[in-house]
């Protein structure tokens, strides 16, 4: 290699040596023009793609960010620790509308729930913070909870983390970018789109497809269903796909004893934070949201109620809602199996706050049950 | 915090804002100089302790290096900095890493010993610039460089934002002479400065993070065994994802200085265009390997004293490189290779010194660098060297039972992006991006920053870190 193929002279042809103060030219071209058409044509091109995407039937909204997250758990430590707190999956994330709740007692709850990802994970974070004195709800599918599932469970190592830099960076892309775009969602992010175009099938590879957009977040994480999941057949049906092939058995299953035996030991754990939250005097309440469908027939197939939920509150000593005990938990509507819509969600979060009262917490329910709390 | 985030936007607009007012120059060097701290201390305010800690040690070690009268008393000085600064690297960075490989050491004797975990926080960027500092000590020791007139200008070296988590690792005689006046961004260098920014930007976010990355954690960080064509995907990808992201950092860096009106040095030339290792390290974090060449290779001998003290030299300092890099063996093991590819050629190019090759063999040489650089990247991504052993074995096709692990759509990501990217190293290898944009129309131009400003827009990045702030 000889050194004159290089273009400019840098530290490394220089061994040994003071290196001088660097040389940077500016290519010779007319850079404010080219600075002013390539702002016209970003604006252009973004405001083409905001409105692809409004026309699509997107809206802006919050974006469920480790960021918003944090914000809400962060509550807890500052000052709300007394408060109502909901750890969930999806279900009781997307179930519980926080104004409904609002409305019937008084105070909003903390909605601390993560799609694909076992409350376990949150219920154990809560047990450790002596800060927490409330009382807790907390969401259990059975196929994320008794699976373990744990996708979105970096948002704790995130909140314990969380640099002055990221704290400031959630609360400007609250008010400048969030509020306003309504591409600024994951789903719509370009390798998002990319990926889920019909590339061929590789051989050998079984096609996976990534969940779509459910739902819409607001400033707190109260969350529900997407309109277009409810109103968009093609959407729905695509939502149901997805679903399908997610619970189709797979060769990366874990055999039935296997995932007993994890389930086994998710409940343990959950039995171990349980009791040291009911020992500071938390009130522990399991919920079921409801299922239908396929889905239903996924949870009950592999986590029978008897083997899991009903373990898991026998041991707990915790109470617990299962939609299928309560007739006005049932019937609701879930255009995908898994999530009610969003006016369900509002009936749904009404009943449920109606039986909580009247069988777990209220005035009357405590006078009952006593405390500490005894299985349902 | 980091370029690719809101924060940094609102930041840089704020600092461009204060730089450009009329101000004394001292003033503004002052604005810099807690701009940076605000900077660092958005990571972890304490952390910011440790660069004045560095900063003042180093300063008043150079001080006393100029007042010493007697060759001992320069010593020690120059000592002070040098422990003062490993003691520090070493206590964050290699503190747990040197009790681990102890405990395995003695356990390989049969002495059981467990010592407690350190949990300590690695500080960002430690590794940058604690080699900053040293070199400001070390110039004044090799007489390669005056001592900077005032503490201002010496702090604003070490702590200026643009270079201070991720280099390219500035010496003392690169910037302190340009804070000695005011300087401002000509119109043009400010234009010019943020497109760079945005091409640093758009390699980082677009490229490395939304395309690449994903790639390299399916197979690396797996626990399937990958067949040839996934090992191979895997670790293109990684390269593609390790160049994007840290010549991503370093150009973005020197758009941002460049806005500021000052000027800070190349740390790449299309270093997968070289041919040969020792190209190679001319062309890849040029601020990092020129110095190690600096301080380390020549104070150990260099060439300069036989065969035998070079290439036990060229070792040492390829060994102590991949450790700089990050507190495990794998990366060690990263190091000793190029180490030994580097003794290779030489040994080569000293047998066949009259060997000229043509084009095709000129062409093929490069290919089997980029391949053999290839093979040091799996031991830079691996975090196991088990895991290293299974990729390497899949890149050879000798892992049995496999089942393939990447869609088509990672598959053609990675051969157009890292395709690309080859071939314009290729073009590129005798030319400086100065020189291409110069010659490019107008209007090509602009539609390519506003192309990639837009990419950059609809990838969403999610503010993720370089991956050069861990070493």
């Amino acid at each position: 290699m000889m050194r004159g193929d290089y273009a400019r002279v840098t530290a490394a042809d220089r061994p040994g040596v003071a290196q001088p103060v660097p040389l940077r030219p500016v290519p010779a071209q007319p850079w404010g023009r080219i600075l002013l058409g390539a702002v016209l044509i970003l604006a252009l091109l973004v405001a083409g793609w905001e409105e692809y995407w409004r026309a699509y039937g997107a809206k802006p909204a919050f974006a469920n960010s480790f960021g918003l997250w944090a914000m809400q758990r962060r509550r807890i430590d500052h000052g709300e620790g007394d408060a109502t707190v909901v750890i969930s999956d999806s279900r009781l994330f997307f179930d519980l509308q926080l104004p409904v709740w609002e409305k019937l007692d008084g105070k909003r709850p903390i909605q601390l729930g993560l799609e694909g990802t076992t409350a376990l994970v949150f219920l154990e974070d809560l047990a450790a913070d002596p800060k927490f004195t409330g009382r807790l709800l907390v969401g259990v599918a059975p196929q994320v909870f008794f699976g373990g599932h744990r996708y979105r469970a970096g948002a704790l190592k995130y909140f314990k983390k969380e640099s002055p830099s990221q704290r400031i960076g959630q609360w400007l892309s609250m008010r400048l970018v969030e509020p306003w775009l309504a591409f600024y969602n994951s789903d719509y992010a370009l390798d998002t789109v990319l990926k889920r175009q019909p590339w061929p099938a590789r051989p050998g590879k079984t096609w996976s497809m990534a969940v779509r957009r459910l739902s819409v977040t607001e400033a707190d994480r109260n969350t529900y269903m997407w309109d277009k999941v409810e109103t968009d057949p093609d959407y729905r049906a695509l939502m149901r796909e997805i679903w399908l092939h997610d619970l189709a058995p797979s060769d990366d299953d874990p055999p039935p004893a296997k995932q007993q035996e994890n389930a086994m030991q998710q409940i343990e754990r959950a039995v171990k934070a349980v009791h040291t939250l009911q020992a500071r005097g938390v009130k522990v309440l399991f919920v079921r949201s409801p299922s239908t469908g396929p889905y239903l027939e996924y949870d009950e197939w592999y986590f029978p109620r008897k083997t899991s939920w009903d373990v898991l509150l026998a041991r707990s000593g915790a109470p617990g809602i299962h939609f299928q005990d309560y007739p006005q938990l049932q019937g609701l509507e879930q255009p995908e199996w898994s999530h009610l819509s969003h006016a369900a969600a509002e009936q749904y979060t009404a009943s449920l706050y109606q039986i909580i009262e009247r069988d777990f917490w209220g005035p009357a329910a405590l006078a009952t049950r006593g405390a500490p709390q005894s299985a349902h | 915090m980091v370029f690719n985030s809101l924060t940094f936007i609102v930041f840089f607009a704020c600092v461009l804002g204060m730089h450009s007012l009329p101000l004394p120059w001292t003033t503004k060097k002052i604005n810099l100089l807690i701009a940076s701290y605000l900077f660092y201390a958005a990571w972890n305010p304490p952390f910011v302790i440790l660069l004045w800690v560095s900063t003042v040690i180093d300063w008043y070690a150079a001080q006393g290096l100029v007042k010493a009268r007697r060759q001992g008393a320069r010593h020690a000085w120059m000592l002070l900095s040098v422990i003062a600064n490993l003691g520090m690297l070493g206590y964050f960075k290699y503190g747990q890493f040197l009790l681990d490989s102890f405990s395995a050491l003695v356990a390989g004797i049969g002495v059981a010993y467990h010592p407690a975990h350190y949990d300590i926080v690695l500080p960002v960027g430690i590794s940058f610039y604690t080699f900053a500092t040293m070199s400001y000590t070390l110039d004044v020791y090799l007489r390669r460089a005056e001592p900077a007139k005032n503490l201002l200008d010496y702090a604003l070296f070490v702590t200026f934002f643009p270079h201070l988590v991720a280099g390219p690792i500035m010496r003392p005689t690169e910037l302190v002479p340009q804070f000695a006046q005011p300087r401002r961004a000509t119109g043009q260098q400010l234009r010019f400065g943020l497109a760079l920014m945005t091409l640093g930007l758009f390699n980082k976010i677009v490229l490395a993070d939304s395309f690449l990355s994903d790639v390299a954690e399916r197979v690396y960080d797996s626990d399937k065994l990958p067949g040839a064509l996934d090992a191979w995907a895997g670790t293109l990808a990684f390269s593609g994802q390790i160049f994007c992201d840290f010549a991503g950092y370093s150009t973005t860096a020197i758009g941002a200085a460049l806005c500021l009106g000052f000027a800070m040095p190349d740390n790449f030339r299309f270093p997968y265009a070289a041919v040969g290792f020792s190209d190679f390290w001319r062309r890849w974090h040029i601020t990092l390997s020129s110095w190690l060449r600096d301080y380390l290779y020549i104070p150990l001998g260099g060439n300069r004293h036989g065969a035998g003290r070079t290439y036990a030299a060229l070792m040492t300092t390829m060994l102590l490189g991949g450790l700089w890099h990050g507190a495990n063996w794998t990366f060690v093991a990263w190091g000793g290779l190029h180490g030994l590819y580097l003794a290779v050629e030489r040994v080569l190019r000293a047998r066949f010194a009259d060997y000229r090759p043509g084009p095709l063999v000129f062409v093929l040489l490069g290919i089997l660098t980029y391949t053999l650089v290839n093979v040091t990247w799996v031991f830079f991504r691996a975090k196991t060297f088990s895991k290293a052993w299974i990729v390497l074995r899949g890149m050879v096709g000798q892992n049995a039972a496999v089942r393939p692990i990447l869609p088509t759509f990672s598959l053609i990501s990675v051969a157009a992006i890292v395709g690309a990217l080859v071939l314009t190293h290729w073009l590129m290898r005798a030319r400086t991006l100065e020189s291409v944009v110069a010659r490019t129309p107008a209007a090509v131009v602009c539609l390519v920053w506003a192309f990639m400003a837009f990419l950059i827009v609809i990838a969403q990045g999610s503010g993720s870190a370089f991956i050069y702030f861990q070493f």
